[in-house]
């Protein structure tokens, strides 16, 4: 990196060294990254893929040494994850989750984002930080709370249904628990989402909306017709990593599991993943299933990540 | 500018002095290999997640400066057993020496992870064990794979002043369990004899246990599963017909909406095991003195078994660099009476140490000080305890215990329970063949 | 703001006086927002609430009831195992704070050669640093793990900061804050003036990429705060645990073992503290603009 800081005196010869320099500049302003992304993510996602192509055998009652041999699988453990039923419905779940959260979150995320940049809106600083705040506990702590919050007996909720004389279902209960888990996901991530989309908000120049409220628009409209239209790329982008990080789903379900009956240990494909590798102590059948997860994934968001690029970055040379 | 600029600045001393110390105390903590050298002191760590651990290794420490003994606590169960396998498979990072619960040493055996201390294990520690404890950290062979600690013989707990309050009698049958539950249920609609957790697998093998079942067995060269079998049926048909009729409540122990029952008394009783003071001390505290232990109810009047709910050895890894020491240090600890009288005060355990138990449990848990013979009628119970062997894939049997009878819980459904064992089996069978084992029918 | 100037008489959509619109707020959309803020801190009040109650009181009084244990339970929770919790604490900031930093100082450098210059296999390049976004942590722990046991780091604070650093939205953050903050010609009258592209770099580009920069580090500080599947498979040696890892410890005892509920909750209450600390003192630089400069154009 040194090498590259030279204090050239103004003219003469400096200039095509520095044209070389400026050519290999960019390799070694990225080379960090790219030496960290090979160690801690590439060569892990190679190795996983390599485990997924591998299996072990036993030999005998398989207690002791030597019992235990790595062999090649070839692709049974992906013809295994496909086809297990346990995973499939896990996918199906998640889907439905994903379309439950997503729109819910961002929908919320843009109102009060919206009622942010509002003009008439009141007590704007205290509700900005206090929708923000819970994007500071994590996963484990927030479902710990919130399952605080669903269990009936020990539940504020249900404490003042009860005296109500209210007769409300149990939030836990089959049909009801992926509201309990998305509504996890929710709380904790719409605060976020709210930020980048008022931040996208606060960067458009009032010239574009000024006109309109001379003519008399209502703030609605402006809304609608004006912001929301020219913050769509934030909102596209907020969508899009949303949207991977519902189908990744793993510390809600997982710490709410040990409450109540209607969790299994494959509810979120991740979990099927958790339960190969740590409860069946199968980590072949986990890199499989992940390879499936992380393709798939991969697939879904290229389309997006193409369209992303030409309008997120209009103004690079 | 300049506020960023010195922020910053103040940000990267401190984190290099973090840094620092980091290294420091990076290099100070043992990462389970042991920095032993010939003639210097040896170091050992230990993983555990059982309280009372860290007195006895001071008190282990203090009679032995040259094998200096660290604890780890690491979370309880499973994640303990997942963190030690990866470990033994990545080659290090594993301790010296572990807790093993009794279900988890033919897994952990068959990980390779734990080393055989026949040779190194000082002689007569064998006989400070009973005949079926012992056979738990041998699994029949010659090797020991461990040194038992301590056992969970289960029994059940009631309230003796909700029993008084509603004219109850203390059931000694199952049958009597479920006419106590049902008059309970009736006289007071909120309240539950106890219920039926689909989350605690231990706790229903245990009942099958005492009926006589047994989900594994060994065959020459081959396993056999066994959870289909006639005893479990039972088992299962009893408590489904229970919840089903709704006497029996459906929800999971150890959530916080069980810590308020167990306070409030709709959960009138537990079958549990002999640690339950401890639980109950510290979930339900203000129940001090109300509740009372009885023996579980039998299947047959006048018969006297039971089953059994956790309890763990202490093993030496085979990525131990002193098995000799790390041996000599279990045997110390699950067998000299002033570790097992610790054990048995700070920690809560009940220790498996024969001679040592009188003086370890001399008096009644604090929790249960009006029933002063507990301990006495506890050891009676312990030697009823009915045989189990444990198999390589517990973890799947246990997981579909989980998924199997959740479902079949919430639906509430005495057919349900039944095809929750036939998945459990099922499960069982198909995981121990796809990994390679021989399995006989 | 602008001022307004009197309306033709024709366009009449809303009638009344701008002056008073403009004053009087609208109660509708401040009870919106309030109520979002009222849902989104009601666990934080149960936190409050819950951890100033005894083990005795948690599970049989009404749970938004406050009591007087507070300072007990920090108490008992600095006394588990010789103050421990408060290791964890400092590990955490350790991990956060150091693992932050260096993050910021990768994804800058990263951002700024992807947003500045144009070079062979710029987008195949930033296409996969992207696409590590999609990977998540669980898959990639277990690998992790073995490839840093060869190396014999695992259970040491490495292991949790060297992963923690790479970090692909922080880098795709910086290279949107290199481009919009930093304008090519101040970058080329910096070349003609003579300074080499390190000193371009750091005395003239990095200075205006602060507040975004400040932005990633405090996305990436609170990312590793709040990581769990990390430092839980990495570490072994309790005193090296985050916040995170030792509290569900505290839950997770066992079956013969009481879950230490108030303790966890205590603990989950201390915890949350630095970071709404740190959010209040850093408000003004909590502006993820995600696509700056699609708006400009």
């Amino acid at each position: 990196m040194t090498s590259l800081a030279t204090t050239v005196t103004a003219g003469t010869a400096a200039v095509p060294a520095g044209r070389r320099r400026r050519r290999l500049a960019p390799y070694a302003y990225l080379a960090p990254a790219m030496v960290l992304f090979t160690l801690f993510l590439a060569l892990p996602i190679g190795y996983a893929l390599y485990l997924s192509f591998r299996t072990v055998k036993v030999s005998g009652l398989g207690l002791g040494k030597g019992a235990r041999t790595e062999v090649w699988a070839g692709f049974d453990n992906y013809a295994r994850a496909l086809t297990d039923p346990a995973f499939v419905a896990s996918v199906g779940r998640v889907v439905v989750y994903g379309l439950i959260l997503v729109p819910t979150m961002l929908g919320l995320a843009l109102l009060f984002a919206l009622l942010l940049d509002a003009r008439r809106t009141g007590a704007k600083g205290f509700s900005r930080v206090s929708i923000f705040l819970p994007y500071a506990v994590p996963a484990v702590i927030a479902s710990l709370l919130w399952g605080f919050l669903y269990l009936p007996r020990v539940s504020p909720f249900y404490y003042v249904f009860d005296r109500l004389g209210w007769d409300v279902p149990d939030i836990l209960s089959p049909g009801l628990v992926m509201f309990a888990i998305a509504n996890i996901g929710l709380w904790g991530g719409v605060g976020f989402n709210m930020i980048v989309i008022y931040t996208a908000l606060k960067a458009i120049p009032s010239e574009l909306y000024e006109a309109a409220r001379l003519d008399g628009a209502s703030e609605v409209a402006i809304a609608w017709r004006i912001k929301v239209p020219v913050v769509m790329p934030s909102l596209i982008l907020t969508f899009l990593f949303s949207m991977i990080a519902t189908l990744q789903v793993f510390a809600e379900p997982m710490t709410l599991r040990p409450l109540t009956n209607t969790i299994s240990s494959t509810w979120s494909p991740l979990m099927t993943v958790y339960r190969d590798a740590f409860t069946r102590d199968d980590i072949y059948s986990a890199a499989a299933t992940s390879v499936v997860i992380a393709v798939a994934t991969f697939a879904l968001s290229f389309g997006f990540l193409r369209l992303v690029q030409r309008r997120a970055f209009a103004q690079e040379g | 500018m300049r506020l960023h600029t010195s922020l910053r600045l103040a940000a990267v001393v401190a984190a290099t002095a973090l840094l620092a110390t980091a290294c420091s105390s990076g290099g100070d903590d043992t990462s389970g290999d042991s920095t032993g050298s010939s003639g210097g002191k040896v170091e050992l760590t230990f993983w555990t997640w059982a309280p009372g651990m860290e007195e006895v290794v001071d008190a282990w420490n203090a009679k032995n400066p040259d094998i200096h003994v660290t604890v780890n606590k690491q979370d309880g169960g499973d994640p303990a057993v997942t963190k030690l396998l990866t470990a033994i498979k990545a080659g290090s990072g594993a301790p010296d020496v572990f807790q093993t619960e009794y279900q988890k040493i033919p897994t952990l055996v068959s990980s390779d992870a734990l080393a055989d201390i026949a040779d190194v294990l000082p002689d007569g520690t064998k006989d400070h064990f009973a005949a079926g404890t012992w056979e738990a950290v041998t699994l029949g062979s010659d090797a020991v794979y461990g040194v038992p600690q301590d056992s969970g013989p289960m029994e059940l707990y009631y309230r003796e002043d909700i029993f008084q309050q509603y004219g109850l009698q203390v059931p000694t049958t199952w049958e009597q369990y479920a006419q106590v539950a049902e008059q309970l249920h009736t006289a007071d609609p909120t309240k539950y004899l106890g219920t039926f957790s689909a989350t605690d697998a231990g706790w229903f093998t245990g009942l099958t246990q005492q009926a006589g079942a047994s989900w594994w067995g060994i065959d020459g060269d081959a396993w056999s599963v066994d959870i289909d079998s006639e005893a479990t049926n039972k088992v299962a048909q009893y408590w489904g017909d229970l919840v089903e009729k709704g006497v029996i409540d459906n929800k999971p122990m150890y959530t916080p909406e069980w810590n308020a029952a167990l306070n409030d008394g709709t959960q009138a009783g537990w079958v549990s095991a002999i640690w339950a003071p401890g639980v109950l001390q510290g979930n339900a505290p203000d129940t001090a003195g109300k509740w009372k232990m009885a023996p579980m109810p039998q299947w047959s009047e006048g018969d006297d078994a039971t089953g059994n709910w956790g309890g763990s050895a202490s093993s030496v890894t085979t990525q131990s660099k002193h098995p000799k020491e790390a041996a000599e240090f279990i045997a110390w600890m699950n067998s000299d009476q002033e570790a097992v009288t610790i054990l048995a005060q700070k920690g809560g355990l009940y220790p498996a140490d024969l001679p040592g138990q009188a003086e370890a449990l001399a008096s009644p848990p604090e929790f249960f000080s009006n029933q002063p013979d507990f301990y006495t009628v506890a050891a009676d119970i312990a030697t009823t305890v009915q045989p189990f062997t444990y198999g390589p894939n517990v973890n799947v049997a246990y997981s579909a215990y989980n998924d199997e009878f959740g479902k079949a819980t919430e639906a509430k459904q005495a057919s349900a329970f039944l095809d929750a064992v036939a998945a459990m089996q099922k499960a069982t069978v198909d995981d121990l063949t796809s990994s390679g084992f021989t399995v006989k029918d | 703001m602008t001022t307004t100037l009197t309306r033709p008489p024709v366009a009449v959509t809303h009638p009344g006086p701008t002056k008073e619109r403009r004053q009087r707020p609208s109660t509708r959309a401040t009870l919106v927002l309030l109520l979002g803020a009222a849902y989104c801190l009601l666990p934080v009040l149960w936190v409050v609430t819950a951890s100033t109650k005894s083990a005795g009181e948690l599970f049989t009084t009404f749970t938004l009831a406050p009591s007087t244990h507070l300072w007990e339970n920090v108490q008992e929770l600095s006394a588990y195992r010789g103050g421990l919790f408060w290791r964890w604490m400092a590990n955490t900031a350790l991990y956060a704070g150091v693992g932050a930093l260096l993050s910021v100082a990768v994804s800058a450098m990263a951002g700024y050669g992807l947003a500045k210059y144009q070079f062979a296999g710029k987008r195949a390049i930033f296409n996969v640093i992207l696409a590590g976004v999609l990977v998540p942590g669980v898959i990639l722990a277990i690998p992790q793990y073995l490839l840093l046991a060869e190396v014999g780091l695992t259970n040491t604070y490495w292991s949790v900061l060297l992963p923690s650093i790479i970090s692909p939205y922080g880098i795709y953050l910086s290279r949107i804050y290199a481009a919009a903050s930093v304008p090519d010609d101040v970058l080329e009258a910096a070349r003609t003036d003579g300074a080499g592209e390190w000193r371009t770099f750091s005395r003239i580009a990095v200075p205006m990429m602060v507040p975004g920069l400040v932005t990633v580090f405090l996305f990436q500080f609170v990312a590793i705060w709040n990581n769990f599947m990390l430092p839980y498979i990495m570490l072994g040696n309790d005193r090296l645990f985050p916040i995170t890892v030792g509290l569900s410890g505290l839950l997770n005892q066992g079956a013969s073992q009481p879950a230490m509920y108030t303790s966890v909750i205590t603990g989950a209450l201390l915890s949350i503290i630095p970071l709404a600390a740190l959010f209040l003192t850093l408000q003004r630089y909590w502006q993820v603009d995600l696509a700056a400069g699609a708006v400009k154009a």
